[in-house]
């Protein structure tokens, strides 16, 4: 068994104080600790962004990988290795902008990995442009004039791309179930993705 | 010196040109003789102007001839394109009935057509080639026959029949162009393997076990090949989503304690950019094998070039430590293969082996690769940590201790931040130099390890010829036809990066230094004069996406 200490670093989480990546991280470690997973079969997988930067702030085996490319590094590791638990924490920029081809192709290929989305409707560590899933005319950053496009919605496209996905959305607000959904994912048996509806305290002003 | 001789066979895509040649060279090395061939096709599936052509010859063989023996045009119109190739003795066999004859050669119709419908069906054209060039070469039809039955499988009967056909009417009406050849006695076991094929059994015979890739004219035979492998060798083989994924996901395996490769050509070599940066600052060792093809662009794809030399050494942003090796045959693309795996896994940095096309899809007779064993290099990994593993710890050797996931206590962050020895991010800049001195210190610790540049030749040559990669190929069949006592020796560089400074010494004592490359800008000439002290007297370049021919060569030497 872990415990929540065993699994924390010398390095304290650099988010804004308010932030919602403070409960997906709190809710990754109870339900890591809570898991029969030892630390050194777990890989976590970080892509770039606000979320990645929880790299340093949790104690496994771990990649800090490229914006975008943690799913597919995540597949890499699992083909491999299918002894281990992979899991990988990225933005809705890093999943559903830059890595949305690997996105599709692990949803085609029900790769046994587990993906949590911090989805803030932003691509907030570059100080809040719009991100693919910013709702359509919000004005930001790079669109003062208002979002044209249409944003996209995860628990929509990827049942229609393999229905044996698990997919589920959840506000990190209310707690208690965004603690049950990250261990009804990390106990699915395939392909997992959990949107975790977030809002940017410090950018999150645009959407309103 | 022993004659070469060639046969060509071009006609339209579709028709077996290819399998074809490959049979003719399959009959010539069970007969004992060293084969290069080489293959021109257009990017289309049917249709077009296809060429294969053996070069063989009873001894040594270093690079494919441009001058023909014997042609075939297996369809009307096909050999107007090759006058150039054809000398007075040429035997140019033509299935049409041709109104003005080649100023050079001796062209006979020969009813190809008709005689395969005869056989049964017009794809066996290729065969009743192969026992026209059988007769008139005095090859032993036993042997042909044998060699049929075993690429055909179930169709070998209607092959054997083709072949036949094509013999008895050589004898009949060709007799006059009988050649004078020996074939060699005592049946070497050698087989037909080009680049491409030799790079795959490299990597099984190197321990490699993941290979990904996208298809990508001329990297895609690599990729065939081991596909078809992973069953046998418990091989990975990933055809991923593109190059991006492809090289990632390799980099993931990489991380997990994969000996790990992925295989591509410029366009998918330009995709695979950022995770070169990435290997180099995560220190994932991995293997990138580029089939070069000219660009830019599209380009010609399914020609050759090596004019992505200095992109592969500059691959990737940032400053980080890489190796580039350029495999000069088809026998080093095998011994390249597996070192840059070795040199991935312990030096823990992206390693590249160029090759291209001319390299990559010209078959060879080479030893059964299959059965030739190399040693790895030992690589320890940590067997167990306290908590508080440095994976980045700061080594003379630059070389730090490595741990695969499901090791206790050996916990890491394989980060693409700059990072402290336990790999949490780092921006002071204390810990960013130490880093990147740590990083660079690998390239000379690995050095033993490279491939030392080789001259070929006598001491007493004062013209030396550099060279690199698939073009060391016609230029040591041109230096091996010059006549004897001719002042020239070859040097062929086989680590593009790091540069050895040793070549200096090597080429600085020559009045005269010639490069040879395969591109517009003589790149590896630019790579060596940034390196060392290098002047060379005279740059010869070629780059029409066509591999310099040693007759082509011995012109410019002469």
């Amino acid at each position: 068994m872990t415990t929540i200490a065993e699994l924390r670093t010398p390095h304290a989480p650099t988010w804004c104080p308010g932030c919602d990546d403070f409960l997906l991280l709190a809710g990754l470690q109870q339900a890591l600790a809570a898991s029969a997973i030892p630390t050194e079969k777990t890989v976590i997988v970080y892509d770039i962004g606000c979320a990645g930067n929880m790299a340093d702030f949790v104690h496994t085996y771990a990649v800090h990988s490229l914006h975008g490319r943690s799913i597919a590094v995540a597949m890499g590791i699992k083909l491999f290795r299918p002894d281990l638990t992979v899991i990988v924490i990225g933005g809705d920029g890093g999943i559903y902008g830059e890595g949305l081809n690997h996105l599709v192709a692990a949803a085609r290929a029900n790769s046994d990995i587990k993906v949590f989305v911090s989805n803030n409707y932003l691509y907030s560590l570059t100080t809040g442009q719009t991100s693919p899933t910013t709702p359509k005319g919000a004005k930001t950053k790079s669109t003062p004039l208002g979002v044209t496009n249409e944003p996209l919605v995860a628990s929509r496209f990827i049942p229609a791309i393999n229905d044996q996905v698990w997919v589920q959305k959840v506000s990190a607000k209310n707690i208690a179930e965004l603690n049950g959904e990250i261990k009804e994912a990390l106990n699915h048996q395939g392909f997992a993705l959990l949107d975790v509806d977030e809002n940017c305290v410090s950018f999150g002003k645009q959407l309103r | 010196m022993e004659k070469v001789f060639t046969i060509k066979l071009a006609g339209p895509a579709g028709l077996g040109i290819k399998s074809g040649g490959q049979l003719l060279s399959q009959i010539l090395i069970a007969h004992g003789f060293s084969v290069h061939d080489y293959n021109e096709y257009p990017s289309l599936v049917r249709g077009g102007h296809n060429t294969y052509q053996v070069t063989f010859t009873t001894g040594e063989l270093f690079a494919p001839h441009h001058t023909v023996d014997l042609f075939f045009s297996i369809t009307p119109g096909h050999w107007q394109q090759h006058l150039k190739e054809f000398t007075p003795n040429t035997l140019i066999a033509a299935d049409e009935k041709v109104a003005a004859a080649p100023t050079t050669g001796h062209l006979e119709s020969v009813p190809l057509k008709d005689m395969s419908i005869e056989v049964g069906t017009v794809i066996v054209t290729n065969t009743i080639c192969v026992g026209l060039a059988a007769f008139l070469f005095h090859l032993d039809p036993e042997i042909c026959h044998a060699q049929i039955t075993q690429q055909f499988g179930k169709n070998a009967e209607m092959n054997i029949k083709a072949f036949d056909a094509g013999w008895v009417y050589a004898q009949k009406h060709l007799s006059a162009y009988l050649q004078s050849v020996n074939p060699p006695k005592g049946v070497a076991n050698r087989k037909l393997v080009d680049g491409n094929e030799a790079y795959g059994w490299g990597f099984i015979q190197g321990g490699g076990n993941f290979y990904s890739a996208y298809p990508m004219t001329p990297a895609t035979g690599a990729l065939h090949f081991l596909a078809a492998k992973q069953q046998e060798y418990k091989l990975h083989v990933v055809h991923a989503e593109d190059e991006i994924g492809v090289a990632s996901i390799a980099s993931g395996a990489a991380f997990a304690g994969a000996r790990a490769a992925v295989g591509t050509s410029g366009g998918g070599f330009a995709l695979m950019n950022e995770t070169i940066s990435y290997c180099g600052v995560t220190e994932i060792g991995m293997v990138f094998y580029l089939v070069s093809r000219p660009g830019p662009a599209t380009g010609l794809p399914t020609y050759t070039s090596q004019g992505d030399l200095l992109y592969a050494i500059n691959s990737g942003h940032g400053e980080f430590p890489k190796i580039v090796l350029a495999p000069s045959s088809q026998l080093e693309s095998f011994e390249f293969s597996a070192l840059s795996l070795d040199l991935a896994a312990a030096y823990q940095l992206p390693v590249l082996v160029v090759s291209d096309k001319f390299l990559a899809e010209s078959a060879v007779s080479l030893e059964d690769l299959s059965q030739k064993k190399v040693t790895p290099l030992s690589v320890e990994v940590v067997k167990e940590g306290d908590g508080h593993f440095k994976r980045y710890a700061l080594t003379p050797t630059g070389v730090s201790p490595v741990a695969l996931p499901g090791t206790k206590g050996a916990e890491f962050i394989a980060n693409s931040y700059e990072h402290d020895e336990y790999g949490y991010s780092a921006e002071d800049s204390e810990t960013t130099v130490a880093q990147l001195e740590k990083r660079h210190r690998k390239l000379d610790s690995a050095k033993p390890n490279l491939p030392k540049a080789v001259l070929h030749g006598s001491p007493k040559a004062t013209k030396l010829i550099v060279c690199w990669g698939s073009v060391a190929g016609p230029v040591l069949e041109a230096l091996r036809l010059l006549p004897a006592g001719h002042p020239y020796a070859a040097l062929v560089v086989r680590t593009v990066w790091p540069i050895d400074p040793e070549i200096e010494a090597l080429t600085k004592n020559y009045p005269e230094i010639i490069t040879v490359e395969n591109n517009q800008t003589a790149q590896l000439t630019t790579v060596l004069r940034s390196q060392i002290n290098f002047h060379p007297t005279r740059v010869i370049t070629k780059f029409d996406g066509r591999p310099f021919y040693p007759e082509e060569l011995i012109k410019e030497f002469t």
